[in-house]
């Protein structure tokens, strides 16, 4: 479904991303994991047109490479934030509209939209101003808008940071649902390895910008090269 | 705010200034203070919609207005075009140099746009005083002096008529106005908030910013560029002392006192702002160091303008009750 092929990132002589290629197969819940400024967050820049690249990106056998975000939102690839994105000045349902109404082929669908914010627990706060949301529900509210877009694949950005343990519960619960009820294929980007290994079906390793592993979680969690560069001695 | 209110504002705004001849029509003065104040809400609405919703730091609002003025000047004395289809060129003219403002405007932030905007403003004033602007039909330094007034199955709208006159401003403003109400309530409004408030997170869903930031510049532009072509023809005379900073600073200050992104606020602003100035009047020199401290002492006490100050005190008021 989607496909990197040797895609390579450079800001000035700083390689974020090198000659990386991997797939993602439909339905797919998809992890990608590493340590801080690995390149994770620069791979969906990436994919979703926020960054010029070198190598080959396909969505769907399509080479999709130098369309800007707004074209690829189009295509049906959605994302989230790691740091979460609000419009403060519009409430919780022009939010989730806005995905709606710019993002999705076809005519601006009202019902969609009150069935994303029923979906994504939004409905209580659906007059409030973003602003003013928690933290979880900021969250909720992008992924609300993220879904509104009626994307084939959800690309989340680090979703559990900052969450207690019942939220992290509550948001892995929407986002098995996201993939089984809607049957959106899902990457995931985390720190948590507790959520990847019982979300994904497969998990992708990088370190400054180059694959390290790619496999089964359980596999990816023991390869030596992993515990070495990411996980440490101590995981487990 | 929601549209229903704002047209309510809006109406209620206008409805007042509507009947006003009625007990000041024959005081000639008090209806030039008027007709001013309705140009100046419509420039300054403008500018709210494309700095306050759409959060691009244009300063070349003045610019475009010039640019409309001078345009349908040319065109009604140098090539005798109709003093109507002359604005509506003008709109159309200084829609175009609002886009190509704009183009270089989408790469870069807040203070970088302003930059470049104010440097069109900066530079306007040598090109229209200049060879080329003499070229043009500007009339250099002099300006155009014998701009025929707007004229509508042979009745001349000028300053000689002024009742009439005022009704025709009052259509013109209340028209702009309207538009205005109707693009910051549809989906347009919408993009332009999303683009301001995260642009990332918008173009992430579908915004194309390319798109709604020239439509921005394109029909704030246009109507600035139309009132300014009006104005042209209601006074009869251009000069680029218009391009002078005073206009610019009053404008600024008619956006803040209404305040900035809280539409209709900059109509208030632009009454409130253009009354006062003129009650200052007998201050003579020092009516310019009075305004400045009320600017301050407003800016100090209603950071959001009277309309920020009204509708936070409707709101205290509601969740009270």
């Amino acid at each position: 479904m989607l496909k990197l092929n040797h895609v390579t990132k450079k800001f000035g002589e700083l390689v974020a991303v090198n000659d990386l290629s991997f797939a993602v197969e439909a339905g797919q819940v998809f992890g990608i994991a590493g340590p801080n400024g690995a390149g994770k967050s620069t791979v969906y820049n990436l994919i979703t047109g926020f960054y010029p690249f070198e190598g080959e990106i396909a969505f769907e056998g399509r080479n999709i490479a130098g369309r800007q975000p707004h074209e690829i939102s189009k295509l049906g690839i959605a994302r989230t934030f790691q740091i979460p994105q609000t419009f403060p000045s519009l409430t919780v349902e022009q939010s989730v509209g806005v995905g709606n109404r710019f993002g999705a082929r076809g005519r601006f669908d009202p019902a969609y939209v009150e069935s994303i914010l029923a979906f994504m627990e939004l409905t209580p706060v659906r007059h409030e101003p973003t602003g003013q949301l928690s933290l979880l529900d900021k969250k909720r509210l992008m992924m609300g808008a993220a879904l509104a877009t009626r994307p084939k694949i959800l690309m989340l950005d680090e979703p559990m940071a900052g969450s207690n343990s019942n939220e992290i519960r509550s948001l892995m619960e929407s986002i098995r649902r996201i993939n089984a009820e809607m049957g959106i294929t899902i990457i995931i980007i985390e720190h948590f390895m507790k959520v990847l290994t019982e979300l994904t079906s497969t998990l992708l390793i990088i370190e400054t910008g180059t694959k390290v592993c790619m496999g089964d979680p359980e596999t990816v969690v023991n390869d030596p090269e992993v515990i070495e560069c990411y996980l440490g001695e101590s995981y487990g | 705010m929601s549209w229903q209110r704002m047209a309510a504002i809006m109406g209620v705004v206008y409805g007042i200034v509507a009947i006003l001849p009625l007990f000041v029509g024959d005081i000639r003065f008090i209806m030039q203070i008027l007709i001013i104040c309705l140009i100046w809400a419509v420039v300054a609405s403008c500018w709210d919609v494309i700095m306050g919703f759409a959060g691009i730091f244009s300063f070349g609002q003045v610019a475009f207005f010039v640019i409309g003025a001078y345009t349908s000047g040319i065109f009604a004395v140098s090539w005798q075009v109709p003093a109507v289809l002359a604005i509506l060129m003008a709109g159309l003219f200084t829609a175009g140099m609002g886009v190509l403002v704009g183009l270089p405007c989408l790469k870069l932030a807040g203070p970088y746009v302003a930059l470049v905007t104010f440097g069109v403003h900066m530079t306007l004033m040598p090109l229209l005083r200049g060879d080329i602007g003499i070229a043009l039909g500007s009339g250099g330094s002099v300006g155009i002096l014998t701009i025929p007034p707007i004229t509508l199955f042979g009745y001349a709208f000028s300053s000689a008529n002024i009742i009439p006159t005022f009704y025709l401003t009052l259509a013109l403003a209340v028209t702009c106005s309207v538009v205005i109400l109707v693009v910051i309530n549809s989906y347009w409004g919408t993009a332009f908030l999303a683009l301001k408030d995260s642009e990332e997170f918008a173009v992430s869903l579908g915004i194309s910013a390319f798109k709604y930031k020239l439509m921005v510049f394109a029909l704030t532009s246009f109507l600035t560029g139309v009132v300014g072509a009006y104005y042209g023809h209601y006074i009869g005379m251009l000069s680029t002392r218009m391009l002078e900073l005073d206009l610019f600073v009053t404008l600024m200050v008619m956006l803040v006192v209404g305040g900035i992104g809280k539409f209709p606020g900059a109509i208030l602003g632009a009454f409130i702002t253009v009354t006062v100035n003129e009650l200052l009047a007998p201050l003579g020199s020092y009516r310019a160091v009075t305004m400045g401290a009320l600017v301050v002492i407003l800016v100090l006490l209603l950071p959001n303008g009277v309309m920020g100050f009204w509708l936070r005190r409707s709101k205290a008021g509601a969740t009270s009750t």
